[in-house]
Order: C-alpha cells, then structure tokens, then sequence
C-alpha cells in the first residue's frame, strides 16, 4: 500500500515536470490517470476494511446483508471493470487506426455486456463477478495480442527496439498479469472455501503483478526524462 | 484422490500452464520481430544499392551524350572555325588576318563553353527549368520544331539526385519524340498544386500506341528512374495524335 502511494506521488510529481504539449499527450496524461485511479482505490479499499460500518452499509444497499464484510462491491467496480476499460484506452493509445476501431468495439461490448449481466441480476455487483471478469481479461489478452501483431508487422515498430519501448513492457506486464491471474479470479470465493492458504498464496502473484504495473506507469508518465534508457514510442506524433 | 485436491492441482497447473505459455509467446515474438527487422534492413540496404546503382547510370549516361555533344560540337563548329582560321591566317591581305584573329577568338570562347560541359557540377549550378531552356532552345535553332516552356517554379528546389534523374528523364523524352513523333511543336509546362508538382512534355506528333509491347525497356525504364525519387511517370498517346508525357514529383 505504501509502494503504492509513493508511486502515486512520484508519477504527480514527474507528470506536473512534465511540458504542457507533453501532458496534453495521452501517451503520458492516460498512465497517470490509471495510476491515480488505482492507488486512489487501493486507499478506498484500505478505508472500507478499517470502516466497517460504512461497508456494511453500501454492501446492504446493493443487497447484500449475508456477508457485511465484504469489499468486493468495490474491486468489481474500479478494478475489474473501471481498470479493464481504462488498460483497453492505453493498449488502443499504441495501435494504428486501422486497429483502434476493434479496441473501440471491444470497450462498448464490455461496458454494454458488464451492464447487462449486472442490472439482470447474472452477476451481482457485491459478490464474485468471473464471467465479467473473463469477458474483461479476455479483451485484454486481444488487445495485447494486437499490440504484438503491430509490434511485429509495423515498419516503424521494425525499425526500433522493442526492449527499450514502454508499450512493449507494459503489455508484456499486462498480459501476464491478466493470464496469470485467471484461473485465481474466475475461482476466487471457492478458493476462500476450500483451500484459503492457496488463495491468499495465489492472490499474491496479482499483487507483485499490481505493484510491476504500477511501476511501469510510473516510466511511463517519466520516460521523456528516461531517454538513455528507453526510446520514443514509434507512432507518437501520431497519438497527439 | 479428493474431488477437491484434483481441483486445486488443476488450479495450480493452469496457473502455471497459461504462465508458461504467455513468456513462450513473449519470447517467441521478440525473436520474430528481431528476425522481420534483419529482413526489413536487407531490403533496405538492398533498395538503397539500387538507387545508387541508378544514380551512378544516370551520371554515366549524362557525360556519355555530354562528350557526344562536344566530340559533335568540335567536329562541326570548332572544326570548321579552325580551318576558316587556318585559311584566314595563310592568306596574306591585313583584312583576311582580322578575319582569321576573330575566327581564332570565337574559337577560343566556344572551347571555354565546351570545357564547361565535360564537368558534370553543371547539373549543380544549373536551375531544371534553365535546363529545359537551354534544350529547347538548341532543339528551335536547328529549325527542327517549335518549341515553349511555361513555368511556374515549382522544380526551383530540388536535390541532385531528384535534378539528375530528372534530367536524364526528360533528355530521353524529347529524344524520343525528335527520333519518332516528327513533331511540328513540343510544349513543356511546369506547375505545382496542394499535392505535387509536374512537368507535362507534349508534341504533336504522329503518336503511338503504348499497348503495343515495343522491344527496348525505354519506357519502363523511366517509370523505375521516376519511382526511385517517390515520383510517377504517365504516358498517354494515340496513333495519329499527339503524345503527353506527365512526370509527377510529390512534395
């Protein structure tokens, strides 16, 4: 959690450095969105476990009176559908026209489908959601492969290096946090039921892949000042 | 075993299973890109050898009809003044010396301009519209045909290699048409718009047709020498009317 909030305050600090033309950018205002938006529900999180009174009312609002102690209501919302939609924009930040139109698709389907299966009751919003949660990851996995297929296709993205690209490691992380993590997020409560030590076990490989990504954010919002180790994205002038 | 461990085993395998399979993919990718970046490079390098390879044609070519010119120039004109010269300077009136002192200048001064010539930085100092001028001009003075260049200084910024290829180009076009259109006018016009900038070469000439698959590589010849500065060549012409040459240069 403390990694977190330094992360948060590093990658403000750098992004406030940063040049006006250059914060316009999505290329650096979008990472520092997804930044703010994950250490700020992390924080919330840690809020509604020392609240208990307040998480037990919310989770009585949306129904759910069996288990007060649960936050899940939280993490579906900001991390499996906020965070999914907001990690398709910066994947979709990378491609080419020609391919944004399917993240374009992607996203409508995930927001139209996730209201869908949330407002007919299929998945509630305070108990386990793996059927958004694998629509979701399985988008992402897409949108990576897409990545991958530019990556390998683009004459632009031939030209450079892709281990001194941040789009490259961060869908590389990406993938393998979405993949990594999918058989533990499809199956998280009966995890908790039948084997708990396992799920915490597992839950801790999302939260090393949590605290990569975040750090990768971080270069991100930093790289104009990173330019001996990293290069410029090869389709930048086009992302303005 | 317990329904429930074999549940877990799975977990734990697919876990590692979709782990294991995502850095195979990883990997396998960066080793395609490396691969497809050598291949791209070769094909670059290979490009770029045969652009030189042109260019190098195109100097050759350029100084082949550049010492035709001047082996033809002192053949007729300079050998002629030498023995009007010669013919002067024996004979013993004063005038008849004059005479043969003026020839004597006017030779000097023609083989001043010929020395000119054999040195290829002309193509530098000369302007492609200066070019096309000083070719129409010669080609009007043998009384061969009309000539006219309009212009609007749109090939007035050029690089060598682009004014080189260029020029070779069009030499080879009204080559072309004074050795089979038997034209009575050929016009050049010069204009540029938002997207390109042209040179249109026409005559009315006799015409052919370019459907007809013609022995020499001429044509497509100066469709690949276009290509090879990013600019089109077109040609439209019917039997019995006129012909239009387009050379077409992007910005």
């Amino acid at each position: 959690m403390v990694a977190f909030d330094i992360s948060l305050l590093l990658g403000t600090y750098f992004f406030i450095k940063l040049p006006k033309e250059k914060k316009a950018n999505s290329t650096y205002w979008l990472p520092f969105l997804i930044l703010g938006h994950f250490v700020l529900y992390q924080n919330f999180g840690a809020y509604t476990n020392y609240n208990f009174e307040f998480k037990k009312a919310v989770n009585a609002y949306l129904g759910n009176t069996e288990n007060p102690k649960f936050n899940l209501w939280l993490f579906n919302i900001t991390e499996r559908q906020i965070l999914t939609v907001l990690y398709l924009f910066l994947i979709k930040s990378w491609l080419d026209p020609f391919r944004k139109k399917y993240i374009n698709w992607m996203i409508s389907t995930f927001v139209i489908l996730t209201l869908i299966l949330q407002i007919s009751g299929i998945e509630l919003m305070y108990s386990e959601q793996p059927i958004i949660f694998a629509i979701g990851a399985n988008m992402i996995l897409i949108a990576c492969g897409l990545y991958f297929i530019r990556l390998i296709t683009n004459e632009k993205y031939l030209e450079s290096n892709p281990l001194r690209l941040l789009s490259f490691w961060t869908t590389t992380f990406l993938l393998f946090n979405y993949s990594l993590t999918y058989i533990y997020s499809v199956s998280l409560l009966y995890l908790y039921k039948e084997n708990p030590t396992l799920g915490k076990s597992l839950s801790q490989i999302g939260q090393g892949m949590d605290i990569i990504n975040v750090a990768v954010l971080v270069l991100l919002i930093c790289s104009p000042f990173l330019t001996k180790l990293f290069d410029r994205e090869p389709l930048y002038e086009s992302s303005r | 075993m317990n329904p429930a461990d074999n549940q877990i085993y799975i977990i734990i395998f697919s876990t590692l299973f979709l782990g294991g399979l995502m850095s195979t993919f990883i990997v396998a990718m960066v080793f395609i890109h490396r691969q497809r970046q050598a291949q791209s490079r070769q094909k670059m390098d290979q490009m770029r050898a045969e652009f030189e390879k042109t260019i190098r044609n195109i100097e050759n070519e350029i100084h082949q009809e550049t010492l035709t010119q001047v082996g033809r120039e002192l053949h007729d004109n300079i050998g002629q003044l030498l023995s009007l010269a010669k013919l002067s300077l024996n004979s013993s009136k004063p005038e008849k010396q004059t005479e043969g002192r003026e020839y004597l200048n006017q030779i000097i001064k023609e083989v001043r301009a010929l020395s000119k010539t054999l040195n290829l930085d002309w193509v530098e100092s000369v302007s492609l519209d200066d070019f096309i001028r000083q070719q129409l001009e010669k080609l009007q003075s043998t009384g061969f045909c009309e000539t006219a260049l309009k212009s609007d200084g749109a090939f007035l910024k050029l690089s060598k290699d682009q004014k080189l290829v260029l020029i070779r180009v069009i030499q080879e076009c009204l080559n072309n048409a004074i050795k089979h259109a038997q034209p009575g006018r050929i016009d050049i016009r010069i204009a540029k718009n938002n997207e390109a900038r042209r040179i249109e070469i026409r005559d009315d000439g006799v015409g052919f047709d370019p459907s007809q698959a013609s022995q020499g590589s001429g044509m497509s010849n100066l469709t690949k020498r276009m290509e090879t500065i990013g600019g089109k060549f077109n040609l439209t012409s019917k039997l019995g009317k006129a012909t239009h040459i387009t050379l077409e240069l992007p910005f």
